[in-house]
């Protein structure tokens, strides 16, 4: 490769330090660069914690628990992707529970009250979503302010504002084949709220590699100023993000629905807040950067596999039960700690293979 | 206290994550001295700078105090043992007031007894004063302009006491009188017995003030530490690129029957420009030259339609546009930009060649049902990074791993694919390498004679004189004059600096 | 006289304060009973955890981090205080000890990780609040301690003289004490001049690392303090302390005019954020509007304060340039 001149070294070196740092990344042979991919590490993770939960409970390989397991994984894949697409910006989305909710309990409410057959109902509540989140991305662009400090005000204003008209009253006289679709099975072991998930992350993979769309929100996460400058829309291309965001998280919800058979104000905790955990869990395990222009779909996916995968076998072990949340927290921590070690490790053999 | 303390780096050697940024450097500074240290724009000399002030590390050799080897461990142990530094970068923080910048280190307090702000201020005042900076050091830094800001950095620099202190371009926003009291304080520390490390680009200064000289090319000594004495401009410049400076012998040609391709009609935009009149040809090269602040890059970014304007029009190609913002300047009006600030609004550094190159044309290329391959980029963007010969294993690879150079030349690159007619170039030399800035200004000139009309912003006047048709001189957000380039150096210069000197006469 | 006047309606607590008065002579005006002993009372104690709440966020705010686990620490600390006392008969004042310790253990842990990483506060705290929320959770068995000496119950609801209750004794402490800190403290202007411009405070010999960490341990000492005041308030160690914490407190330091970047909080305007806080919820009761409605006048009002700030902020930087 071309050894960059010394003459601009220190100008390189900085721009090194903030450039990922696998600067020799493509010079290893290909068996030792799948080997070291994220994607990779959650697979072999996966298969891993899957033998051992097979062989040590009884429960965990029967067919009715993988398809329990696939039901829940579904919806926390989804909750992934709704956060996955705002992280790709730089920022991210406190009130996609918050938003989720509110989709629910739209559709809850156009299927009871206003009568609306499921198929208009279910519209309805992705475009209440993406609404919510047109509301959050338009917010940020126009102050210039984080998304962080906006979504955590918009997550208690949605939430408050649906608890007031819902009066917290669940909406549980929905039509059955909502929870038909729920509780349908392939083969036995696979819910159709997975294909579902499958489909959407094929979509989402689509978008970024093959469309100007998905091109234009990664050049804009990744350094606005830049983009902007070469004639990417950003602030659109943000208000996008976040409408995207807001109908997967509409999405997440109506599956939620599907599984629990009613659309109840507390599906995701108080304000939503129950979301936060899987929707970061994911991505994050699954290498998408948090500062923003890059994403890896299929990594996040794997993310949400494997949180469902360990979530379900400590169940089965029962030791989850209270201790549960202090796993999830261990286990985010120690994918960000590997993630960092990984990259030290790629950089460490980047500049052993010069 | 009059004890000297001479400093020296032995053998220095520093290596980046893909980079030798220095290798076998030394840099003798005595007691009494004031020590010169020059470079082209990535020589190395901030990073030489932040080894000598503990901020990096050497991975091989070594720093002696008056002879014996010492190891920083961080900037608090180089402070201590009495090495002070105003660095490039602004350095102070902006709320705090500027008493309690200069003592920020020195701040003293227990749990029952608190910071004692009188005594801050009264210190910090002792050393305003010998700068003979007229300021209260209650007031907020966010309140000071640039200048002021250097100069209570150097107060604080010079507070430490250190007996050696190393000043990173401390006269680049001071004024001519600002920066004579500052020489003058230079030179009554270095007879006090302190050594001085100088690092300036305006040669002049160097000759002025300097006693003894190192020059970095290339991460290495170009010169090993000498006396000035005997060492001209054309010597300096030289040991700082290898070679004689050159001026490319183009011939200023007359474009005034060409096409008008970008026109500001008496222009006064949201950010301060008042009755911008200025037009550019096709195939010509304007120059703007005007010094930092003129607000240069600010009506480049007017132009590009990010700020709006409050009078007047922009024509383009003869017809009166309204630009609503980059997408439209770029997209309909064939108006590109390449900025002065490369990693920031240039390039996204953590993305692949193939990925900047080709972002002006997604939208262009996208095909049925809105889709786009990267074959399909690879095919149009291909010829052009080839045509630039650009050094990269491949259009996969990170740009923030390319050189300066290189990087340069995709941002050059993305415009070329984009097929715009009108170009705006922002300080197109900075940070890059003596041959890429030759290279780059053929470019510019090869673009110009195949049509394109390239509006040319630079500080640098050898770059502007080298290159432009014509060059328009900017000061305070107004057009001060405009001048044919006879491409005589000094000739043009002085020209230039009367005019824009003749607002004081104003 | 003016110049003092002006500067005065400059600093971040005036619009705060003059937002007070307005609304506490409205809301009297429509009833009367809004400024009676006992409805006082009622604000001051919900003030006093909240205010403690609030300057646990602040602290975190001023190096320009945001810790999402104040709640977890909060709750892990009360039900820890709490359980000392009820299950081995601790005496109050050293389960308040262990408690506090516990707090600034979770401070030092997410400060440590966050300073020696380099990972996003954002994400280490996220994990933190999920690992100590989880602890919480699993040592109670989501089960409340019942058996709170009367001691610590009087504490919690019984007044020194006429409307002021006893926890608003050590909520004014820690407004003093943070004031102290921030403002006269050279620990408190490190925290601000990191917050105010990292590189720069690195460059003059401060830590970053020890800073930081600093700031989060005492961010863990004031979430554990709140927690165990709550517990001394509701008379029982609820494991569900701490849950509702987070929107408040980004609310009240940003209503008193603190810069989300970092390096510019204020002690006084964050007091004064979080009575404001406290009369809209009472005036929702005295109006008899759903408590539900809390929640959206809460983000509202981030969404407003944010807004005022950003200009402020944008003024700021425009007078800096003219200068």
């Amino acid at each position: 490769m071309d050894a960059p001149t010394p003459i601009e070294s220190s100008q390189a070196a900085s721009d090194a330090k903030r450039a990922p740092p696998s600067i020799a990344w493509t010079e290893l042979p290909a068996p030792a660069r799948m080997l070291l991919t994220n994607e990779f590490g959650l697979i072999a993770l996966i298969a891993i914690f899957g033998a051992i939960f097979a062989l040590g409970t009884p429960g965990f390989g029967s067919q009715f628990n993988l398809y329990t397991l696939g039901r829940t994984m579904a919806i926390d894949i989804m909750i992934g992707f709704s956060m996955m697409v705002v992280i790709v910006t730089g920022g991210l989305n406190l009130s996609v529970g918050a938003i989720g909710v509110c989709a629910a309990m739209g559709m809850g409410w156009l299927l009871e009250r206003v009568g609306l057959p499921l198929p208009l109902a279910i519209v309805g509540a992705l475009a209440l979503g993406g609404a919510l989140g047109a509301v959050n991305g338009a917010l940020i662009v126009r102050s210039g302010l984080h998304s962080f400090i906006i979504t955590l005000a918009t997550m208690s204003v949605f939430f408050g504002v649906m608890v007031f008209i819902t009066r917290a009253q669940a909406f549980r006289d929905l039509p059955p084949e909502i929870s038909a679709f729920g509780k349908m099975r392939i083969e036995g072991y696979v819910s159709a709220l997975l294909i579902v998930s499958v489909v959407v992350g094929l979509g989402l993979m689509a978008l970024y590699r093959l469309t100007p769309l998905g091109r234009d929100m990664l050049a804009a996460g990744a350094k606005a100023a830049a983009a902007e400058l070469s004639g990417v829309r950003v602030g659109r291309i943000f208000v996008i993000c976040h409408i995207l965001s807001g109908i997967l998280a509409g999405v997440a919800a109506i599956m939620l629905v599907a599984r629990t058979g009613a659309a109840i104000p507390s599906m995701a905790g108080d304000l939503g807040q129950d979301w936060l955990l899987p929707a970061f869990l994911g991505p994050v395990l699954g290498g998408t950067a948090l500062a923003g222009g890059r994403v890896s779909v299929f990594g996040a996916f794997l993310g949400s596999v494997l949180v469902s995968e360990l979530t379900n076998g400590l169940l089965q072990y029962r030791i989850g039960e209270f201790w549960l949340q202090t796993w999830l927290g261990l286990l985010l921590l120690l994918a960000v700690l590997m993630d960092l070690a990984r990259r030290s490790l790629l950089t460490r053999m980047g500049s052993l293979a010069r | 206290m009059s004890s000297t303390l001479s400093l020296e780096a032995r053998g220095i050697q520093k290596a980046f994550p893909g980079v030798l940024a220095l290798q076998d450097v030394t840099l003798t500074m005595r007691g009494g001295s004031i020590h010169a240290l020059l470079g082209e724009n990535g020589a190395g000399k901030s990073t030489l700078i932040k080894i000598i002030t503990g901020v990096h590390h050497p991975d091989e050799g070594e720093l002696r105090l008056n002879g014996a080897p010492v190891r920083f461990e961080g900037p608090r142990d180089a402070i201590a043992a009495g090495v002070g530094v105003v660095h490039q970068e602004r350095n102070l923080i902006p709320r705090f007031s500027v008493g309690e910048n200069i003592m920020l280190e020195r701040l003293d307090s227990g749990l029952i007894r608190p910071i004692d702000y009188d005594a801050v201020h009264a210190e910090a005042r002792r050393w305003l004063e010998i700068l003979e900076l007229d300021l209260d050091p209650r007031t907020p830094v966010s309140q000071l302009n640039v200048a002021k800001v250097q100069l209570v950095e150097i107060a604080k620099a010079l507070s430490l006491r250190s007996r050696v202190l190393l000043l990173d371009e401390p006269t680049a926003s001071l004024t001519p009188q600002e920066a004579e009291i500052l020489f003058r304080l230079l030179r009554k520390l270095r007879d006090e017995g302190a050594s001085l490390l100088f690092v300036s680009h305006k040669l002049e200064e160097v000759q002025q003030i300097c006693d003894e000289v190192t020059v970095l090319r290339d991460g290495r000594n170009a010169c090993p530490s000498r006396p000035m004495a005997g060492l001209g401009r054309q010597d300096l410049v030289r040991l700082m690129i290898g070679r004689n400076e050159q001026i490319p012998d183009w011939k200023p040609t007359d474009h005034s029957d060409a096409q008008t391709m970008l026109a500001l009609k008496n222009v006064s935009t949201a950010l301060g420009h008042a009755n911008i009149d200025l037009a550019v040809r096709q195939g010509e090269i304007v120059g703007l030259y005007g010094l930092v602040g003129a607000g240069r890059t600010e009506l480049a970014k007017c132009i590009l339609g990010l700020y709006p304007l409050t009078e007047g029009q922009i024509e383009i190609a003869g017809r009166p546009e309204r630009i609503a913002g980059v997408a439209d300047a770029i997209h309909r009006c064939g108006i590109g930009y390449i900025s002065e600030d490369r990693k920031q609004e240039g390039l996204i550094l953590a993305h692949t060649v193939l990925e900047n190159a080709g972002i002006t044309v997604w939208r262009k290329l996208a095909g049925r049902f809105g889709l786009l391959r990267d074959e399909t980029v690879r095919t149009h963007v291909s010829p052009v990074i080839a045509e630039l010969e650009v050094r990269t294993p491949s259009l996969a690879q990170v740009v923030g791993n390319l050189s300066g150079g290189n990087q340069q030349k995709i941002s050059v690159a993305k415009w070329l694919a984009a097929g715009v007619r009108i170009l705006i170039v922002d300080e197109p030399s900075v940070g890059i390498d003596i041959k890429t800035k030759a290279y780059i200004h053929e470019l510019l000139r090869h673009l110009a004679d195949e049509g394109t009309a390239i509006l040319l912003i630079t500080s640098d006047m050898p770059e502007m004189i080298t290159v432009a048709d014509r060059i328009v001189v900017m000061d305070d957000y107004r057009i001060k004059g405009e001048l044919a380039n006879s491409r005589r150096y000094t000739e043009v210069s002085e020209s230039i600096m009367a005019l824009i000197h003749a607002r004081d006469a104003a | 006289m003016t110049a003092a006047f002006s500067r005065f309606l400059r600093t971040d607590w005036f619009g705060p304060l003059a937002i007070i008065v307005a609304a506490s002579i409205g809301i009297s005006i429509f009833d009367p009973s809004f400024l009676s002993p006992f409805n006082i009372q009622i604000l001051l104690l919900a003030a006093a955890v909240n205010c403690v709440i609030a300057m646990s966020q602040m602290v975190i705010i001023a190096i320009g981090q945001m810790n999402l686990a104040i709640g977890a620490i909060g709750g892990l600390s009360a039900i820890c205080f709490a359980g000392l006392m009820q299950v081995w008969g601790f005496p109050p004042i050293l389960a308040a000890a262990a408690g506090l310790a516990i707090g600034v253990a979770a401070g030092l842990i997410n400060g440590y990780l966050i300073a020696r990483t380099g990972i996003s506060a954002f994400i280490i705290t996220l994990a933190s609040l999920s690992i100590f929320k989880g602890a919480d959770l699993g040592i109670t068995r989501a089960q409340p301690f019942y058996n709170i000496p009367a001691s610590v119950k009087a504490f919690g609801n019984t007044t020194i003289i006429g409307p002021i209750p006893w926890l608003a004794l050590p909520a004014a402490l820690i407004v003093a004490g943070m004031w102290y800190l921030l403002y006269r403290q050279r620990i408190g202007r490190y925290i601000l001049a990191v917050g105010g411009n990292a590189n720069a405070a690195e460059l003059s010999g401060i830590s970053i690392a020890r800073t930081v960490i600093s700031a989060h341990a005492i961010s863990g000492f004031l979430a554990a303090l709140a927690g165990i005041m709550l517990v001394a308030r509701l008379q029982l160690g609820q494991p569900s302390i701490g849950d509702d914490w987070l929107i408040l407190s980004f609310a009240a330091p940003v209503i008193g005019g603190a810069a989300l970047s970092g390096g510019h909080v204020s002690v006084f305007g964050t007091s004064f954020g979080v009575v404001i806080v406290a009369i809209i919820t009472q005036a929702l009761v005295i109006f008899h509007i759903d408590p539900y409605f809390v929640e959206v006048v809460l983000g509202l009002l981030i969404l407003w304060a944010v807004g005022v700030n950003r200009l402020r902020e944008v003024r700021f930087q425009n007078v800096a340039r003219a200068a």
